[in-house]
């Protein structure tokens, strides 16, 4: 009996279309970026999909509009709110991830140069240029308004001497809650002697650091 | 432009996700299909039954348009066995949906709320990751689609002050690594309890920072100088309280 629910609901996973994988993975990028401490790599593949949908429905949504058709008008309801809730899903993504790099400006800039190094890149483009425009008129602002009155070794906003950086960046041990979606065994939390084993199916409150390279690779997600 | 909420999902961006389960309507009227953006909308004839997204679901019911099908495990006498076990079992959730099988492939694996837990052909004896938005939002628009509505409401609430009452037991096993295993939680009751259990853990985390620091120094040492020491660790990482 149960092989035969087994046969059935691959089948049906196999015949998902791809428009739902993007939801669901542009969904979870969503909830990962709200809720996990730093910034994730930028999904650019997926994001353009779905932009790519949304720019194509709303071209629909313009040419039917002068449509006086009842029923089209229902019809348009129904693609207007999910239109809706398309556009919600990447604003609010996009604005979680605004919030970071707002908040850490100077670190992030660091990680995305690595990033750069394995060619999976931290920032978006237009993230990119918004990031730094942003830090040269500030830096700009603080030069005329009062750095350039200090003395020269106390101009640098990255100053590292006296074993304190100046870089802030985010908590990368904060606690979140993750989903493990395949087994991934065995996980140590460094400093500690706990030892976890994480299974499919399994949900975890755990360090982000201690889980984030299985996040990244889509074995883990965070709820 | 930055999002000025804090990390975590707000209740309102937990219900947006749960819109996205699927649940089964029974339409009645028709609807020609549509090329939505999540997935194409079949055409929709009655009185044959449908999946859809439970968004577009609550649309038609206010429109009547439809009648919404509750999900198996959203009725009293599922629920009814649920809370029983719910009561024997006090240490734990009730274990939720069995998975899919694993896909072979290298594309992701499902997870909610796009495992489909919430349409008619749903297993009815576990509760899913959206069960409280879910059943609020049903009994909220499709109350008469429900053959006991208030038995429904009844044990619900029940349920619910059952799993809240074994979630704030639960705060007693939390400790600074985290390492909690917390199956079967609900996304809502997450929702409810992640500032709270994020807060203990990293406040946990705070205080017992040097003594991590120590462990990792020593556990260097050790690696450098080749021998292993580490079966003879005091075993007393938590007697801080």
């Amino acid at each position: 009996m149960d092989d035969i629910d087994d046969i059935l609901a691959e089948i049906a996973v196999d015949s998902i279309p791809q428009e739902t994988r993007d939801l669901q993975e542009l969904t979870r990028c969503w909830v990962a970026e709200r809720v996990a401490p730093e910034l994730l790599p930028w999904p650019e593949e997926v994001v353009e999909r779905v932009l790519e949908r949304i720019r194509r429905q709303i071209e629909l949504v313009e040419d039917q509009t002068g449509d006086m058709d009842p029923k089209t008008g229902f019809r348009l309801i129904v693609v207007q709110t999910e239109l809706e809730r398309f556009k919600f899903l990447v604003r609010s993504f996009l604005r979680a991830r605004l919030r970071k790099i707002d908040a850490h400006p100077l670190h992030i800039l660091n990680q995305h140069k690595d990033s750069l190094e394995i060619s999976r890149p931290l920032l978006s483009a237009s993230e990119h240029q918004y990031l730094t425009t942003h830090q040269s008129l500030l830096a700009t602002h603080y030069n005329s308004s009062f750095l350039s009155q200090f003395p020269a070794s106390l101009q640098r906003l990255d100053d590292t001497t006296g074993g304190i950086s100046m870089v802030d960046k985010p908590d990368e041990d904060a606690a979140i809650f993750v989903r493990c979606l395949r087994d991934v065994g065995e996980i140590l939390i460094d400093g500690t002697e706990t030892r976890i084993d994480m299974k499919r199916g399994d949900v975890w409150v755990v360090r982000w650091s201690a889980v984030k390279q299985w996040v990244e690779v889509g074995d883990l997600e965070v709820i | 432009m930055a999002l000025p909420l804090p990390p975590g999902l707000t209740p309102p961006e937990i219900a947006f996700i749960c819109e996205m389960e699927l649940v089964t309507i029974i339409p009645r009227q028709k609807l020609e299909g549509l090329k939505l953006l999540g997935a194409p909308l079949k055409p929709l004839n009655p009185p044959q039954r449908a999946s859809i997204p439970l968004w577009l679901a609550l649309l038609l019911k206010r429109q009547r348009r439809a009648n919404i099908v509750p999900p198996p495990w959203l009725s009293p006498i599922s629920l009814q066995a649920i809370l029983d076990h719910e009561t024997e079992q006090e240490d734990a959730f009730s274990p939720p949906p069995r998975l899919p099988p694993s896909s072979s492939g290298n594309e992701a694996p499902f997870s909610p709320p796009f495992l489909q837990s919430s349409t008619a052909n749903a297993p009815p004896d576990a509760l899913p990751y959206h069960w409280l938005e879910l059943g609020e939002m049903l009994l909220e628009a499709a109350a008469d689609d429900f053959e006991e509505p208030d038995n429904v409401r009844k044990l619900m609430r029940g349920l619910r002050e059952v799993r809240m009452a074994k979630l704030r037991q639960g705060v007693n096993v939390l400790d600074a690594g985290g390492g909690v295993k917390m199956n079967g939680v609900g996304a809502m009751e997450l929702g409810e309890a992640r500032s709270f259990i994020t807060g203990v853990v990293d406040g946990l985390r705070k205080i017992s920072a040097s003594r991590e620091q120590q462990r990792k120094d020593r556990a260097r040492e050790e690696r450098e100088n080749g021998y292993s020491g580490s079966a003879d660790y005091d075993d007393d990482e938590m007697d801080m309280e």
